[in-house]
């Protein structure tokens, strides 16, 4: 019984497997290197069957069994409805020439160049500029990245404290502004901003265009950090001040330091917005651009700069740093979604 | 009536009050005329001088900005206005305040070739600067801009009376006299919160809640990029743009339809990223699957990447050249097949010979908002799945073991505990979705830029001669940004009165949200 459960499982397995295997046979592409790649998992599917079949003696009925392939078969195909497009990407991004038709439905990488990354190092659009586009975008969303998380995090853990430690007048008038502003987005104040930027001459300076950022996230920083520092127990605090400590004592040594982790999470979200943030760059700094302003002058098909493959190459140079953090990050996901305001 | 009365009788205990301490009311009223002057008598010194410089540095910009000492030898001497002539005093004359408050009530009054005080309008005078040309636009600004920070004073002005009644009113019972030691201890004490909170409070007031006021206020004005500067005047309308836009027939049909669609597209996917993250964690957390931190880095990936990015990525696969659904399609031989189906289920309302125009083709306006749906939930699931499988922690075995113990099923198991469990832990995410998607402007703007546009016949001549038209995936944002910032009349009044009603659909939500949130004012 064991026997042909292995053996059924196996094959199923390797459906998946041989499915494409089969496409490239049949379109008679040249697969080298998908090839082993695709008989490494092979291998890989049936090593995992055999652990299923084997490592529980005796508990599996045939309900479990036919779920237990009803579950892979659902993540499976989950899996490559993720991978299809993201694959595609990487070969676009990898792909000669300027345009999406050449880019092969299954990834060839024997026919692959560096064209559109060189692209990325190398173009200028004047001659005396020291970085390349795409580098000098880079490094205005790098500049506004660093002084948005410094002011993001100084500011928002001061009043986060505040709000988690202090009853002063007005503090439910200010909560509650801070509550309905975080469900607005900015861009309802962006033709006043437009003007008075424009009025103040500070249409493409980044400094100016990150205080905007900083005054958007606060609202929503705040409730993370105080839902955070509520959990810090007050009896530190009055342990503290019966020791003489002062108000400013009280927060830099002991509930910041407790604070720490929640800081991370918003250091790193207020570092990640400036990147693809589009809509504020593409008014505020149309002559300074950021990397979101320069992706989507190279993805806008009415643009003269349409180039779809040198956009690939550049969204994925950016899109991989990000996905790392990301993962790093997905811990918060829980947490920052229900701290603050939503906890009840 | 009730509030009435209790007002009055408020009224009445001040003036008894004040009638007992004619000392205090004395103090009291010297700060009324200059600020901090009835602190100082209370020899509060450290309190009062800051008041004192604070009055005086606001009197003092008020005069640097101005030119009065101007204005009596012009007025009477070389620039006497013509008979009959209306003059303007606090135009040609006011400081930073009495112009902006002037400004902002009139919007300006002269445009470029007007005769005023005997003199030709010119574009700039920077000597004397009633000769240049009014620009509305910066009038209002500035205009809100001095209102606001004439309301911050007015407010210190009014705390500074109260606190000098009050202490002259304890000085004169006790004999006491706050000194500067007791008084920094007591403002790092009690105004600590305060002093923390300035700084993200001044930020944000003039980069949030101006902008806000000023957008809120343009709504009320004939203002487009057309509105030449110097040239014309920018004018109070009231109420008209709602007038003319919002509740004409046919404004008003095509405002329906793109609220219709904000709204389902909202709902929709709201629902599709919920339902499909929640049978992803229950399938990835089941006991079956083996590896599962493996299985989850790759379904958490579209979360991982960039939205923007994958927005941008998911245009190009539906592009009508190379893209790569139309390849796959073509690739396995299904491209008629998948026309058909789309014609059949009424997605598709005609069929063309070639590929399929995912986005661009005017009859294709269902395909296209089922695939900004689809595309949101390819790249919105992972959250909920992420989300989800942190929840399912949360769920005490011990109730699964009762469960079990009183026979109960999976399928009870699921509908008795689970569900109900996570729906109870994440309903304030989902409104939150709902609200972030009703605004979710990359989720169109990206993807299809708002196309497919409607065929143009439908289009009412109003609306098209105003380049205002949304397309039939345009959410109401990105209906606005185009109307502010794409389009070439730039109707920054018509954006500002759509925005309004954003304000007011999302102002619903945020109090239905907050009223939820029980624990909220609790600590």
């Amino acid at each position: 019984m064991k026997i042909i459960k292995f053996i059924a499982t196996s094959l199923f397995c390797s459906l998946f497997i041989v499915i494409p295997v089969l496409i490239i046979r049949f379109l008679s592409l040249d697969a080298g290197l998908p090839l082993k790649i695709i008989y490494s998992l092979l291998l890989a599917s049936i090593l995992i069957s055999t652990q299923v079949v084997f490592a529980r003696k005796n508990k599996y009925g045939l309900k479990d069994y036919l779920l237990w392939i009803l579950s892979h078969s659902i993540l499976m195909v989950n899996v490559a409805i993720v991978l299809i497009p993201i694959t595609w990407m990487v070969s676009a991004s990898f792909t000669a020439g300027d345009l999406l038709s050449g880019v092969p439905v299954i990834p060839n990488p024997s026919e692959w160049t560096l064209d559109n990354y060189k692209y990325l190092f190398e173009y200028r659009r004047s001659s005396d500029q020291f970085l390349s586009d795409y580098l000098k975008a880079f490094s205005t969303t790098l500049y506004i990245a660093v002084l948005n998380t410094i002011l993001v995090v100084v500011l928002s853990s001061l009043v986060g404290f505040a709000f988690s430690r202090y009853k002063f007048k007005g503090r439910k008038g200010i909560l509650l502004t801070l509550m309905g502003l975080q469900m607005f987005p900015a861009f309802m104040g962006m033709i006043a901003l437009f003007m008075m930027f424009r009025q103040f001459g500070l249409i493409n300076n980044a400094t100016a265009l990150t205080f905007i950022y900083v005054a958007g996230a606060i609202p929503y920083n705040t409730f993370i950090v105080r839902g955070f520092m509520r959990s810090i127990p007050k009896s530190l605090d009055e342990a503290a001040s019966i020791d003489g400590a002062s108000n400013l004592q009280i927060m830099t040594k002991i509930i910041i330091p407790l604070a720490i982790p929640i800081m991370g999470f918003i250091a790193v979200t207020a570092f990640m917005t400036p990147w693809m943030d589009f809509i504020l760059p593409s008014i505020m700094m149309p002559q300074n651009e950021t990397l979101a302003v320069w992706l989507f002058r190279f993805n806008h098909l009415t643009n003269a700069t349409y180039r779809p493959l040198k956009f690939m190459a550049g969204a994925l140079v950016i899109a991989v740093p990000i996905i790392i953090v990301q993962m790093y990050m997905q811990k918060y996901v829980v947490y920052g979604l229900t701290a603050g305001a939503d906890k009840g | 009536m009730f509030e009435k009365l209790r007002f009055d009788k408020k009224i009445k205990r001040v003036v008894a009050d004040v009638k007992e301490n004619p000392k205090a009311f004395r103090i009291a009223l010297r700060s009324f005329f200059i600020m901090g002057w009835g602190t100082l008598t209370n020899k509060h010194k450290f309190k009062g001088m800051p008041l004192v410089i604070l009055f005086t540095l606001l009197v003092l910009f008020e005069i640097i900005t101005s030119t009065y000492w101007f204005a009596p030898g012009e007025i009477f001497g070389e620039y006497a206005p013509a008979a009959g002539e209306r003059m303007y005093f606090f135009r040609d004359y006011g400081g930073f305040f009495a112009a902006g408050i002037w400004g902002f009530f009139t919007l300006g009054k002269l445009v470029l070739g007007d005769t005023y005080r005997g003199e030709t309008i010119k574009v700039y005078d920077k000597i004397i600067t009633w000769k240049s040309a009014d620009n509305s636009i910066v009038l209002l600004g500035e205009g809100v801009l001095a209102i606001i920070l004439i309301m911050i004073f007015v407010s210190i002005w009014v705390l500074q009376i109260r606190d000098a009644y009050r202490i002259a009113k304890t000085i004169e019972a006790t004999g006491e006299v706050e000194q500067w030691q007791q008084f920094k201890k007591k403002m790092f004490d009690e105004f600590f919160a305060y002093l923390i909170v300035i700084p993200a409070a001044v930020l944000i007031l003039f980069l949030t809640l101006v902008p806000f006021a000023f957008s809120f206020l343009i709504a009320f004005t004939n203002y487009t990029s057309k509105v030449s500067i110097g040239g014309q005047l920018i004018e109070w309308v009231g109420f008209q743009n709602f007038g003319t836009y919002l509740f004409k027939p046919e404004w008003l049909l095509f405002f329906g339809k793109v609220l219709g669609w904000t709204l389902l597209f909202a709902l929709m996917s709201s629902i599709t990223v919920y339902l499909v993250g929640f049978f992803q964690a229950m399938v990835v957390e089941s006991k079956y699957i083996k590896y599962k931190k493996v299985w989850r880095v790759f379904m958490i990936l579209p979360w991982a990447i960039p939205a923007l990015v994958t927005q941008m990525v998911f245009r190009n696969i539906f592009s009508a050249n190379g893209g790569l659904a139309n390849e796959l399609l073509v690739e396995f031989g299904l491209l008629e097949q998948a026309k058909t189906f789309f014609a059949s289920i009424g997605l598709m309302g005609q069929t063309h010979s070639g590929v399929i125009l995912w986005f661009n083709d005017t009859m294709n306006g269902p395909l296209a908002k089922v695939m900004v749906i689809l595309v949101n939930l390819w790249l919105g699931s992972p959250y909920f799945m992420l989300l989800i499988v942190g929840v399912l922690g949360t769920i005490p075995a011990a109730l699964y073991e009762a469960a079990e113990i009183d026979g109960a099923n999976a399928y009870k198991k699921f509908k008795y505990i689970t569900f109900p469990w996570v729906l109870r832990a994440t309903i304030p995410v989902i409104i939150t979705t709902f609200t972030f998607n009703f605004n979710n402007m990359g989720a169109v703007y990206f993807l299809t830029e708002g196309a497919p546009g409607y065929p143009i016949d439908m289009v009412p001549l109003a609306m098209r001669v105003t380049g205002a038209t949304p397309g039939q995936t345009d959410i109401l944002i990105s209906w606005i940004y185009k109307i502010a910032f794409a389009n070439d009349p730039q109707r920054y009044n018509l954006a500002s009165t759509y925005s309004i009603l954003i304000f007011v659909i999302v102002g619903v939500f945020a109090i239905y949200n907050l009223s939820k949130v029980k624990s909220f004012w609790e600590d």
